[in-house]
């Protein structure tokens, strides 16, 4: 076939042909402006920087193909069917259609996203990695007000938090969360799925406020797609460890606002149900309860208790431990979720009221912890003997037992990074807790260690050491542990304070018996004193190697810039502003600690 | 007419009835007012309530007969009203105006004038006021020029009308209302047409209709009911073990960039060294907003104590707007150790010998040394220096053999290259000196003696041939003066010892100058240079000659007397030039620190460009027979490479930074002022402009 004809001075090949910017996208399209951008976010496409920019420099390009793709998209004819069918529900409303109204909102035209979502991720893993934008947009929104008349609906804000919930109980049963950070934004969390690291934010559980400065039709875009892609995600993580989604909850729970424990439990009962389905779970105040409950609920919710009746184990608390006790059966788990496993194993925590128990009740059970809390629903009550930690966040605690530590909040979160059991007395109620470290920091590349990560660093070594019980000791006490930890560190510090001192005394003595060598052959004190200055000049000839060295390092690196070429001489200068920078910063942090300690002195 | 009668006496009845439902309000009505009302309305208000107390109980008295008559008096009087006052005035609708001046105001129906009343004084009236209790609702009729005082009634109906109500308490304005017509049992049509016939045959067009939606019902387009809700979600991935099938679509994906994770900094319980201080976050306020840090640390005592981040939407937002309207590329991101560019260099080891140690130190200048020269033997040193004093010195110890006093600054100095004539070429001022150094045995002592002396015919026709040179016997010394009109900055000396050139950076078609010994005679072979020249050195080998100007060096071929070649080094200004002793090799100094290597072979651009020093290049050398050549530079260093020249063409010259000399100190803002290396060992010689010349070696 001949080519075909191009007309003069029209340059349809190259980056002319290969990219078109917004404007002549959306007109190609035949679509408006928020349209357009609804199919770009769905699909997943942006723009992207072509060479050269024959349009203009401040213009947005997309490439060719992209917009076929978004020509070719169904979804672009289904916007268009809804639009019109607005229409004409509209025009039914004008002409006092009643019924084809109300015919036309019965049957609105609809679309699903699945298809999209396995067109963006064509596998899981895939999925996997762009999960951290979806995870923060869908806990921003569940802490999100749920009050009618705002531009968000209350059913999609329910829907967020029903999901963040089911999301974080599959990480809190399969023990797969591994960093979490309080930061003043919210609290991160670091979860690792099928190797893949996800991290994410929620913000903290107070009253978010809704700013004027943001276009919601844009977010709520995004949250419409990654509410269907953590729904389909959760399916699959659900269905991996034979749960049945979408799981059916305890609906006393879900009114106490408890969903994230009732889903746990009902993730963890899972296993159990099909192993004995048949088996009837009947102790007699389990009965008595389920009889309250079907005389509070409504005729509807009958059925769904009757399901549950099957569904829920015994309501006792130590069923959940036992379950996750069952599932340790299975030893197809790595190391790392071995040990956060078992990090909080045996302990029993209990929450006070003000404590942000949604991100507790999380994080200690995914590291193997029992958890209550003060409230109805609650697993065990605050009067029970086996609690070991009681997490506090008030300035004083009234009535104290004596069989349990009294810590703050932050403490599960230290001990959950350093993934020891730290020693909490600097913890407990009414102190100023230590610095609050991030474990996404790489110290030692960022060239700056916190004093508080060198102590986790030493506690951590002196906890791998002392893993295997000490002959002698017979323990399994954590508390005497902790102590022997503790007094572990205080005999290191100690030895070395001895061991300086001795040095000195040591140079003290020495000095001594020279001067007294001296006086016994009779040196005058001038003459001792002119020795001493030629000592001191070989020293200073000591000194100056270490600068001769300093000085024969630069050179070195003199003449290694010498025979470079220029692009990587630019290239290695470049490089050393940006680590000349960050010394500087790091010297800054050095600088405030000193004058801090300087100040704390005085 | 009874049927009247009766209906209006109906109406009369409801009315009343109305009047009776109202008036128990009205005390509560009062009550409202007298919170906000004056002392002296009080009066009149319980006058006003004790009235309607009366009326209440008149109306109860009079409820069942005489109630009738009552109102037909009393909408009677409301009739007779207007008729019963006749204004006094008679001018008729004509503004008051035109009667101003005039006594009257109209005439009576007998023809006589109507007068005014006397107008009363201001105080007169004011008095009577305060006098009479009923002043206040005396109202004063302009029009009828007369006093009215308002009765009880009307004032309650300014009242009510001040109020916004009606002005009758009895006037319900929003009574319901009443549809007087009964409308059931009247079988009279509002039309008395005939039914049309078309309301008794069926509709065809809502037939068809009622067809056509039958037949969308059957076909299936109308739906009535909801469309069934599928679960919404299911296992999208199956299992990812057809990889060929889960294969993306469409152009390669780009992943977002991750947010970034948060540091120390961002923790709510930072450690101390992280909170910046108020000096310091005010001085942010200083910064570039783009510079500014974004987030400032907070510590916070306790958790209970975090607020909430008030701009977690925000970010949020922000966030997404990156993801959908960036345009996305790979970039590569360089991220390798800094010090893994740098080059492989050959080991120093194996390049060895260079000079490497600063082995002796000739002290006696009291000025800069500006330069050096070592004899071809490589014994003696001569220096000059700008206190005026030229030295000789034994290489190996150190020993001041020779002093001569120019008595002007010496510029540069030169050895002749001949072993055997041992003659010192010195530039000071305007003069070039050869000096007899008195070594050598005693032949060549006569031989030198013989060459070093001028006869003063000769000076006279060497001032009449060159005119730019006179060649003159030394008075104080045992040599030559030769006397330039300009400064002579240098002087080389050609390899066969007979030849030298000088140079005169300000001497124009002059500038450089070649002498020969033997003839005393001076020649002025190159005329044009276009910029001001900076030195001139001999091809080593072959008849050629070096000219290197600011801007760049020439090449002239003396034997054809014509410029063979340009090197253009492309260098700000330069300052030195040394030609390796292949010859085909050149390197070149400059003002700006940088060194040119040059392959004559190759091109007139170089083949290397070097940048060894922060500072000016004051002097390059090259070694006579080992591959090192050296710079020095008012950094107070000097630099040595290795420089080695294959004789195959094909390879490149490798050149090989090798040791940086320290040791001079600066003074006056310069640094090493001149080097040179030995001939025949792997020695460099440096001069200073602290007057100390040092001896580095291997």
């Amino acid at each position: 076939m001949p080519k075909h004809y191009r007309p003069p001075g029209k340059k349809k090949e190259g980056n002319a042909a290969k990219y078109i910017t917004r404007t002549k996208a959306v007109h190609h399209l035949q679509v408006s402006l928020p349209t357009f951008r609804k199919l770009c976010i769905l699909k997943g496409i942006f723009p992207r920087e072509p060479k050269k920019k024959v349009e203009g420099n401040h213009k947005t390009y997309y490439h060719m193909k992209d917009i076929a793709f978004l020509a070719h998209e169904p979804l672009l004819e289904k916007f268009r069917d809804i639009r019109a069918h607005k229409r004409k529900v509209k025009k039914a409303l004008a002409r006092k259609n009643r019924d084809l109204a109300d015919r036309l909102l019965n049957r609105q035209p609809t679309y699903k996203l699945d298809r999209l979502i396995l067109e963006r991720y064509p596998t899981f893993v895939d999925a996997l990695r762009d999960l951290d934008d979806c995870l923060t947009m869908v806990h921003l929104f569940a802490a999100l007000p749920a009050v009618g008349g705002e531009r968000i609906q209350v059913p999609q804000i329910h829907n967020c938090r029903r999901l963040s919930h089911e999301w974080q109980a599959y990480i809190s049963r399969t023990h797969s969360l591994r960093k979490t950070f309080i930061s003043v934004k919210g609290i991160y969390y670091q979860a690792e799925v099928e190797g893949q690291k996800i991290t994410w934010l929620t913000p903290h559980a107070l009253q978010q406020v809704l700013t004027e400065d943001v276009d919601f039709n844009v977010m709520l875009t995004f949250l419409e797609f990654y509410e269907a892609l953590l729904g389909f995600v959760n399916f699959k993580l659900y269905h991996s460890i034979n749960v049945k989604y979408p799981p059916l909850l305890d609906p006393r729970l879900e009114a106490l606002a408890a969903e994230l424990y009732a889903l746990c439990r009902y993730v963890s009962a899972a296993p159990e149900r099909q192993l004995g389905d048949s088996r009837a779970i009947s102790s007699p105040e389990n009965e008595q309860s389920e009889d309250k409950k079907v005389d509070a609920q409504t005729d509807e919710s009958d059925l769904r208790l009757a399901q549950l009746q099957h569904q829920l184990p015994a309501n006792e608390p130590g069923t959940l431990m036992h379950l996750v006790e069952d599932a340790t059966a299975a030893d197809d788990e790595d190391n790392e979720t071995k040990d956060c496993k078992n990090l909080f194993k045996n302990l029993k925590f209990f929450l006070s009221r003000e404590v942000p128990r949604e991100s507790l009740l999380f994080i200690i059970p995914a590291f193997g912890g029992m958890v209550s809390w003060e409230g109805d629903g609650s697993p065990f009550k605050e009067s029970d003997e086996d609690i070991t930690h009681q997490i506090v966040d008030r300035p004083t605690q009234g009535h104290m037992f004596l069989s349990r530590e009294y810590v703050q909040p932050q403490w599960v979160f230290d001990c959950v990074n350093a993934r020891i059991i730290l020693p909490t007395e600097a913890y407990l109620v009414g102190r100023v807790p230590p610095p609050h470290l991030s474990p996404f920091v790489d110290n030692e590349e960022e060239g700056y260690v916190p004093e508080y990560a060198e102590t986790i660093k030493r506690l951590q070594a002196a906890a791998s050491k002392h893993v295997l019980p000490m002959p002698g000791l017979e323990s399994g006490d954590l508390d005497d542990a902790q102590n022997l930890l503790a007094e572990g560190i205080i005999d290191r510090a100690e030895a070395s304070e001895a061991a300086e001192k001795k040095q000195k005394l040591a140079i003290l003595e020495k000095q001594y018996h020279d001067e007294l060598n001296m006086e016994l052959q009779g040196i005058t004190y001038s003459a001792s004193l002119s020795n001493k200055n030629l000592q001191s000049s070989v020293e200073d000839v000591q000194e100056d190697a270490p600068a001769d060295s300093e000085q024969m390092e630069k050179d070195a690196r003199d003449l290694s810039m010498v025979s470079m070429t220029r692009k990587k001489r630019r290239l290695y200068e470049a490089m050393q502003i940006s680590r000349e920078r960050k010394k500087a910063n790091v010297n800054i942090l050095e600088e405030r600690k000193k004058k801090a300690h300087a100040s704390k002195k005085e | 007419m009874p049927a009247a009668m009766a209906k209006s006496l109906a109406a009369s009845k409801k009315k009343a009835d109305r009047v009776e439902q109202e008036e128990p309000e009205e005390p509560s009505e009062n009550g409202f007012v007298r919170e906000y009302g004056d002392q002296e309305e009080e009066s009149e208000r319980s006058d006003a309530v004790g009235s309607s107390e009366d009326e209440r109980s008149s109306g109860e008295g009079e409820k069942d007969g005489k109630d009738d008559g009552k109102i037909h008096q009393s909408s009677e009087e409301s009739d007779s009203s207007e008729d019963e006052v006749a204004p006094r005035n008679t001018i008729g609708e004509v503004p008051l105006e035109w009667y101003k001046d005039e006594e009257h105001i109209g005439y009576d129906i007998t023809g006589k004038k109507i007068r005014k009343h006397a107008r009363k004084d201001k105080i007169d009236s004011f008095l009577a006021g305060v006098d009479d209790s009923k002043n206040w609702r005396k109202i004063y009729d302009e029009y009828n020029d007369e006093e009215v005082e308002l009765t009880r009634e009307e004032i309650r109906i300014i009242r009510r009308l001040l109020k916004g109500r009606t002005p009758h308490a009895e006037v319900d304005p929003y009574a319901p209302y009443v549809d007087w017509f009964d409308w059931e049992d009247k079988g009279h049509p509002l039309s008395n047409a005939p039914e049309p016939k078309r309301r008794f045959i069926p509709s065809k067009w809502e037939q068809k209709k009622v067809v056509q939606y039958v037949r969308a019902i059957r076909k299936g387009l109308i739906k009535f009911d909801k469309p069934k809700e599928e679960p919404p979600f299911y296992l999208l991935w199956g299992d990812d073990s057809s990889v060929a099938e889960n294969k993306r679509h469409g152009l390669s994906y780009i992943p977002a960039p991750k947010p970034k994770l948060a540091g120390h900094e961002e923790s709510y319980n930072p450690s101390i060294e992280y909170i910046p201080t108020q000096e310091e976050i005010n001085s942010y306020q200083l910064m570039f907003e783009e510079d500014r840090p974004k987030f400032i640390p907070r510590r916070y005592e306790s958790l209970r104590s975090v607020p909430a981040y008030e701009n977690a939407l925000k970010e949020g937002f922000d966030r997404c707007l990156d993801l959908y309207l960036c345009p996305r590329t790979r970039k590569k991101r360089i991220n390798i150790d800094p010090e893994s560019l740098r080059p492989k260099l050959p080991s120093k080891k194996d390049l060895k010998p260079y000079p490497l140690t600063c082995y002796l130190e000739y002290r006696g200048h009291s000025g800069p040394v500006n330069s050096i020269s070592i004899e071809v033997s490589g014994q003696w040193i001569a220096s000059g220096s700008t206190d005026g004093m030229v030295r000789i010195w034994e290489v190996e110890t150190g020993r001041c053999l020779r002093v001569w006093d120019i008595g002007e600054a010496v510029q540069h100095i030169a050895w002749n290259p001949l072993p055997e004539l041992p003659i010192l070429a010195v530039s000071a001022g305007h003069e070039v000196h050869l000096l007899n150094t008195g070594l050598g045995d005693a032949e060549e002592k006569m031989h030198i003696k013989e060459l070093l002396h001028v006869e003063e015919v000769l000076t006279d026709d060497a001032g009449n041939s060159a005119s730019a040179v006179s060649w003159v016997q030394h008075e104080k010394h045992d040599g030559i003066t030769l006397k330039h009109l300009k400064t002579v900055s240098t002087v080389e000396w050609h390899r066969k010892g007979d030849y030298f050139t000088t140079v005169m950076p300000s001497g124009d078609s002059r500038a450089v100058l070649i002498h020969q010994l033997s003839k005393k005679h001076t020649a002025n072979p190159i005329k044009k240079l276009r910029a001001p020249a900076v030195s001139a050195v001999f091809h080593p080998t072959r008849p050629f000659f070096f000219i290197s100007t600011k801007k760049n060096v020439r090449v002239y071929d003396l034997s054809k007397n014509k410029l063979i070649k340009k090197l253009e080094p492309g260098l700000r200004e330069v300052s030195s030039i040394a030609i390796h002793p292949g010859g085909d090799n050149v390197i070149v100094g400059s003002k700006e620190g940088k060194m040119c290597w040059f392959d004559m072979d190759l091109s007139s651009q170089p083949y290397k460009r070097l940048p060894a020093h922060p500072k000016d290049i004051t002097n390059v050398a090259f070694h006579r027979s080992y591959p090192l050549f050296a710079s020095c530079s008012d950094d107070c260093t000097a630099y040595v490479f290795h420089g080695m020249v294959y004789s195959d063409l094909n390879q490149n010259p490798l050149i090989v930074p090798l040791e940086i000399l320290h040791g001079h100190t600066s003074s006056n803002g310069r640094g090493v002022l001149d080097c040179k290396f030995h001939p025949r060992q792997p020695w460099l010689f440096t001069a200073g402009a602290d007057s100390v010349i040092k001896l580095y070696c291997h």
